[in-house]
């Protein structure tokens, strides 16, 4: 399964590049426009939230599709940065600069990502996926029982939004849907082609050797733990500006964005877009929200009929949506 | 001469099996040492613990007089210890062009430049082009590992190892499923080599250890029971016991 994902780029002939690169420029026109499109506030949420899950599901591709590292409970580390940045606006200052409240968020998981992420390195890869689990629970019930200051299962609310502005220069609001939108459509980009650098640097051929056979990168003299703990240090931190994000389009932080069934939600994202392709996570995320948002409209047993679709195309489809698009681009080779 | 690798009585036992029994062996500077024994005798353990991928039960392992018995295993890569293994231990979905580019790279730094691309690390891929001809790959290189010939696979093996530049390669069976071709193509690579640096070589063919090693060692039951020059070997009693004559039989 792992073995089908590594594309070579240098297969694509020139036609297959062109259309690549005609999708990537209509692609950015449609997300610029978007707003222009859809005028629904409610559709505007909802895409700016598919943005954000598509970003968690991207950095859960970096520890899974990259490295081979497994994490059930990923959505916990975008919670993590959610609570961590809502406490503080609720408690401390509600006057807080978005800026101040990114590097707040993000710094927190980290530091919090980086020993558990030293354990989890230090155990195999079946106990590093139950590992997750153990401390995506532990968070999930220190949040839940900490009713007073996180207000449980009730979730927190009154969190100030900021302004979004570059010192004095106030560019919108991130109470206005519109603005919100364009400052996630900025923030993921920004992330999403940094992640993409990195994974296609030698550093990504590293973490890509491991995933390939562990064994055989330690003989080359990858120090396999290290990189494994970077992956994971990296993949949090994206997952700690997704929670960020989030806090602002919400305006409330919720613990149902990190119990079991939000990090089972964004497994099945990542791998309903492929793994190992980064843009794919966020095709995951648009046909897991849109799906949602429509199948709950007829059933509220969504998720079972969500839970079969993601099992049939594992089966049948296993390097997901992006699989597809990269078998219609080499077919098309001539 | 000087002793490259030696171990001291080191012994690796699994549950009451004593895979490897107070092994002694000495490795000179750039010399071709062969390690033989019948299936079972602990060939392959003896070098999973020798670079670290099992921990001894007891005993000593030493490089150029320093204690590596306990070092993990990318660090004893890094002092220029390189292995291939018996069984193909490959990068199976990658090219084989990125096989051997990403040991090569390991070993001659980058892995940190997290902006560049992987393909811009140019003197890592001179490198990659000039270990892909020696192991007669070149033309194969923008095949998939698990699209090549199980001959080519094995030569893969050398490959990776080799691009890590080592001082001391230790090559576990390399020859093993090739073509009369292709392990004439290895044997003469693997003499070509101790021009510049120590092999250890464990290999069932018999003649053609006798043909091109400067020093064997006869393991059997996890111990070894004789040391010497090709023509030693040959009229070693115990050897012909244990090793040579049931292999005629
Ligand atoms: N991981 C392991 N766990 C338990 N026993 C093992 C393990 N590895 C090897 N052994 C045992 O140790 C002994 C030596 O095996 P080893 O593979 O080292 O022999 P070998 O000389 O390499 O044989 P061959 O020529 O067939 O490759 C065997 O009895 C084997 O069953
Ligand atoms: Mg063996």
């Amino acid at each position: 399964m792992m073995s089908s994902i590594s594309m070579d780029n240098s297969r694509l002939m020139p036609r297959a590049k062109l259309y690549k690169y005609i999708a990537w420029l209509l692609m950015f026109l449609v997300l610029i426009l978007l707003p222009y499109f859809i005028t629904n506030p409610f559709y505007q949420r909802l895409v700016t939230e598919i943005l954000i899950y598509g970003l968690l599901a991207m950095s859960l591709d970096v520890i899974l599709g990259y490295t081979g590292l497994l994490s059930f409970m990923h959505a916990a580390y975008m919670g993590i940065a959610a609570y961590t940045v809502g406490i503080f606006v609720v408690y401390v200052d509600a006057q807080a600069s978005l800026w101040f409240t990114f590097l707040l968020g993000v710094t927190v998981v980290i530091l919090i990502a980086w020993p558990v992420g030293w354990l989890q390195v230090r155990t195999g890869g079946f106990a590093f996926a139950l590992l997750t689990i153990a401390f995506g629970m532990m968070y999930y019930t220190l949040v839940w029982k900490s009713r007073d200051i996180t207000g449980g299962d009730d979730g927190l609310f009154g969190i100030t939004r900021p302004t979004i502005a570059i010192g004095d220069w106030v560019l919108g609001s991130t109470s206005n849907p519109v603005d919100v939108y364009y400052f996630t459509l900025c923030v993921v980009a920004i992330c999403f082609f940094l992640t993409k650098r990195i994974m296609q640097s030698p550093f990504g051929a590293v973490l890509e050797s491991i995933r390939e056979n562990e064994k055989r990168a330690a003989f080359i003299g990858v120090n396999v733990r290290r990189y494994k703990l970077q992956a994971w240090i990296l993949a949090c931190a994206l997952a700690g500006v997704c929670g960020v994000l989030f806090t602002y389009l919400k305006g409330s932080v919720s613990p149902t964005m990190m119990d079991a069934s939000a990090g089972g939600s964004v497994l099945m994202m990542t791998l309903l877009g492929g793994l190992g392709t980064l843009w794919g996570s966020f095709v995951g995320a648009g046909l897991f929200i849109f799906g949602q948002d429509y199948i709950s409209t007829m059933t509220e047993h969504w998720m079972i009929f969500m839970g079969l679709a993601v099992m049939l195309l594992v089966i049948f489809m296993p390097a997901g949506a992006a699989g597809l698009v990269n078998r219609f681009i080499t077919k098309s080779k001539d | 001469m000087s002793i490259v690798l030696k171990t001291d009585n080191l012994s690796k036992s699994f549950g009451g099996v004593k895979a490897v029994h107070n092994a002694n062996i000495n490795v000179e500077e750039r010399k071709l040492k062969a390690v033989i024994g019948p299936n079972g005798a602990g060939k392959t353990t003896f070098y999973n613990v020798l670079t670290g991928y099992f921990s001894a039960t007891s005993g000593e392992v030493y490089f150029m007089d320093r204690n590596i018995t306990k070092m993990p295993i990318h660090e004893i890569v890094k002092l220029g210890i390189c292995r291939t293994f018996q069984i193909n231990t490959l990068f199976i979905g990658a090219t084989v062009f990125e096989n051997v580019r990403i040991a090569s790279q390991i070993k001659n730094g980058g892995s940190y430049k997290i902006l560049s691309s992987r393909r811009s690390l140019k003197n890592v891929n001179d490198k990659t082009w000039a270990t892909l001809d020696k192991v007669g790959l070149k033309d194969k290189a923008k095949s998939f590992a698990n699209e090549l010939s199980y001959g080519d696979q094995r030569s893969l093996e050398v490959g990776i190892a080799l691009a890590g530049e080592p001082k001391i390669l230790l090559l576990d069976e390399p020859t093993a499923g090739m073509s009369d071709g292709e392990t004439k193509r290895i044997a003469s690579l693997i003499r070509e080599l101790t021009n510049d640096i120590t092999v250890v070589l464990v290999e069932h063919d018999v003649e053609l250890v006798m043909s091109i090693s400067d020093s064997i060692s006869v393991m059997n039951q996890g111990e070894i029971i004789a040391e010497g020059t090709p023509e030693e070997i040959r009229k070693n009693e115990l050897v012909k016991k244990a090793y040579l004559g049931e292999r005629k039989n």
